[in-house]
């Protein structure tokens, strides 16, 4: 059929790793086998407000967005926390969720969650250490004078953003380490 | 459209010299930065995984290509290939519309008032009419089998009047039971306490499994057949290769009488296309899926709800019991839930938000002397039930409309005088 032939290139046969990578990301609401998850803390519902981010304007047909943000308000404490990473906004909810329960963790942990900050200045330094190569990549690309001082102003801003994202990211090991012993 | 500022430009140059390119379509750069990263992990991905390529151009030559296309306006998920709705992620197609996340709203709120139903049929029937990629009947079938291990099993049929998109259906969902049958098979294969070699689970035919819980949605059926439902059944004239949907439903063998119908038409008039459609879906999404044809006769506002009657229609020829219609907006909902009350053939109907979950915000109180609203955001989709749909929904016995529109109490009240 030509136009599975077409289609082909989206649905390669995996290598083991990618495998497992695929599955996750197609649904995570089914149980996840190897891992058994580390005990979180669950917020009741009732004590969140979401929002998607959505703007105003019309939706459905007529316009086609690609934004699957997703922000949550604790009501009790006003703790905000956004996530944005992934493009489906259901696994963008459950990270805003596991976020959230980190969030709140920490604050009531107050100095007791050294183990947290530890593992904050770990991705911390993972982070910049990424930067810095990517900065030398960068400069490398462009080949050009004055990049190094033009990526030193675009890397400070993309940092924070990059130090969010990291946060964010689903599979971050820190993170989950991180929830494992809170 | 307005000019971008030329300060943004330049702080979008400084954190990357892509991304000035990205604002075009985007308009806001934490939309341009989101859709940067997920280019870029494409890049990388189709770098490493095609087989010529990669040692033509790496992914850094990727992605410039891909934003380049981005810039044109050409949608994300036509150059990524697929679209998330709700858990599921569906390809998309140029050619084929692309799922929306206000639709998958729609479905998951509706499956989940279904998980409630004590009383649904052993078969539980659902129709999607204009099923493009087939997203719904997809994400309605994951939804159901969620949670539900006692209740009985789908029949799902998607019908569409685009060759391309129903075998684009097929394809998804074929694509998705492969996805769920190798999760399965993993389980399976790393369970605890389990002599894999003896029980040869890889070798079972699909959705043998060793334990109930996981035959899930193993009694479903899901289809997709190529049909036109505009059409009249009556007339004999048809210039797409689409036949009429009655004549092929018989043709198919597909059962008479159907419990659930959904669909997402085209809704779209054709002066709205025009003024309050984006750029990106005017020019890249298909025309065929957004704006319903044109009939002599009809008034701009009539030919975009043309869709609405035909499938009402259809709902009564197949006995449905329940109805979900997406629609524009609020004021094409307040048009489409009159057709039905009017049509005298339903218990009950109600219009749906955006996010039908949520709890109606009380500003709402004048139109609900009319229709039921629910949720928060634009009128998104309008639902008719009657008969044994009443229970499933857990809604008061008799719905009857005592809500009617000013206009007819006030007739009403005249002929009463009258007389
Ligand atoms: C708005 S799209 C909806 C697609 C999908 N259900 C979704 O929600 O993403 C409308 C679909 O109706 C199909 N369509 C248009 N005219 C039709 C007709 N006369 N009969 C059947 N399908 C039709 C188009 O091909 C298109 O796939």
């Amino acid at each position: 059929m030509p136009f599975s032939s077409l289609l082909r290139p989206l649905f390669r046969p995996p290598t083991s790793n990618g495998l497992t990578r695929s599955l996750r990301s197609f649904s995570s609401t089914l149980p996840c086998y190897d891992k058994p998850l580390p005990p979180r803390r669950i917020i009741p519902e009732t004590e969140i407000i979401e929002n998607f981010l959505r703007g105003s304007g019309p939706g459905g047909q007529k316009i086609n967005k690609t934004s699957s943000a997703v922000q949550l308000k604790h009501i009790p404490t006003g703790v905000v926390v956004k996530s944005q990473d992934t493009r489906s906004r259901t696994q963008n909810r459950k990270i805003a969720r596991r976020l959230l329960g980190e969030k709140l963790d920490e604050m009531e942990l107050g100095e007791m969650s050294r183990t947290g900050l530890k593992a904050k200045i770990k991705i911390k330094r993972k982070a910049s250490s990424v930067k810095k190569s990517r900065r030398k990549y960068r400069a490398l690309a462009e080949g050009k004078e004055g990049g190094e001082e033009e990526g030193e102003d675009g890397d400070r801003a993309e940092d924070s953003d990059l130090m969010r994202v990291d946060e964010l990211k689903p599979g971050d090991p820190i993170v989950e380490g991180d929830g494992k012993k809170g | 459209m307005p000019r971008l500022a030329p300060q943004l430009l330049r702080h979008a140059r400084k954190i990357d010299p892509l991304l000035p390119l990205l604002l075009r379509p985007c308009r806001d750069l934490v939309s341009a930065q989101n859709e940067l990263r997920w280019l870029r992990e494409h890049a990388i991905k189709t770098a490493n995984n095609s087989e010529k390529r990669s040692r033509i151009a790496g992914w850094r030559t990727v992605l410039r290509q891909l934003v380049e296309e981005r810039t044109t306006g050409k949608p994300l998920q036509y150059i990524l290939g697929t679209e998330y709705f709700g858990d599921l992620e569906i390809v998309c197609y140029p050619g084929v519309l692309i799922p929306r996340q206000e639709t998958a709203a729609s479905v998951t709120h509706l499956v989940d008032l279904l998980r409630q139903a004590e009383d649904l049929p052993s078969e539980l029937r659902v129709l999607d009419l204009c099923t493009g990629t087939g997203c719904i009947p997809l994400l309605f079938q994951h939804e159901f089998n969620k949670a539900r291990h006692d209740k009985g099993r789908l029949r799902l049929l998607g019908v569409d009047i685009s060759p391309i998109a129903v075998r684009l259906a097929r394809y998804n969902h074929m694509r998705l039971s492969n996805m769920r049958d190798l999760q399965r098979q993993e389980r399976q294969m790393f369970k605890p306490g389990r002599d894999n070699d003896k029980k040869k689970n890889i070798a079972k035919p699909r959705y043998s499994t060793l334990d109930g819980t996981e035959d899930i949605g193993a009694g479903d059926t899901t289809e997709f057949m190529s049909a036109d439902v505009l059409m009249d059944p009556l007339s004999d004239r048809y210039e797409m290769d689409a036949p009429p949907f009655v004549a092929e439903m018989n043709f198919e063998n597909q059962p008479p009488f159907w419990d659930i119908l959904i669909s997402n038409p085209p809704y779209i008039s054709p002066s709205a296309f025009n003024r309050t459609t984006t750029h990106s879906v005017r020019v890249f999404e298909p025309k065929l899926a957004l704006v319903p044809p044109p009939s002599p006769g009809k008034s701009d506002e009539e030919q975009g709800d043309s869709f609405y009657p035909r499938l009402l229609t259809i709902a009564n020829q197949v006995e449905a019991k329940l109805v979900l219609f997406e629609v524009a907006d609020l004021e094409q909902a307040i048009r489409v839930a009159r057709m039905a009350r009017d049509s005298d053939k339903w218990d009950g109907v109600e219009i749906w938000r955006d996010q039908p979950e949520l709890e109606s915000d009380s500003e709402d109180e004048e139109l609900q002397e009319e229709f039921e609203v629910v949720g928060q955001g634009n009128g998104r989709s309008v639902l008719c039930w009657r008969g044994p749909a009443t229970q499933w929904l857990g809604k008061p016995a008799s719905t009857i409309f005592t809500r009617r529109t000013p206009k007819k109490v006030w007739l009403l009240g005249q002929e009463l005088e009258e007389s």
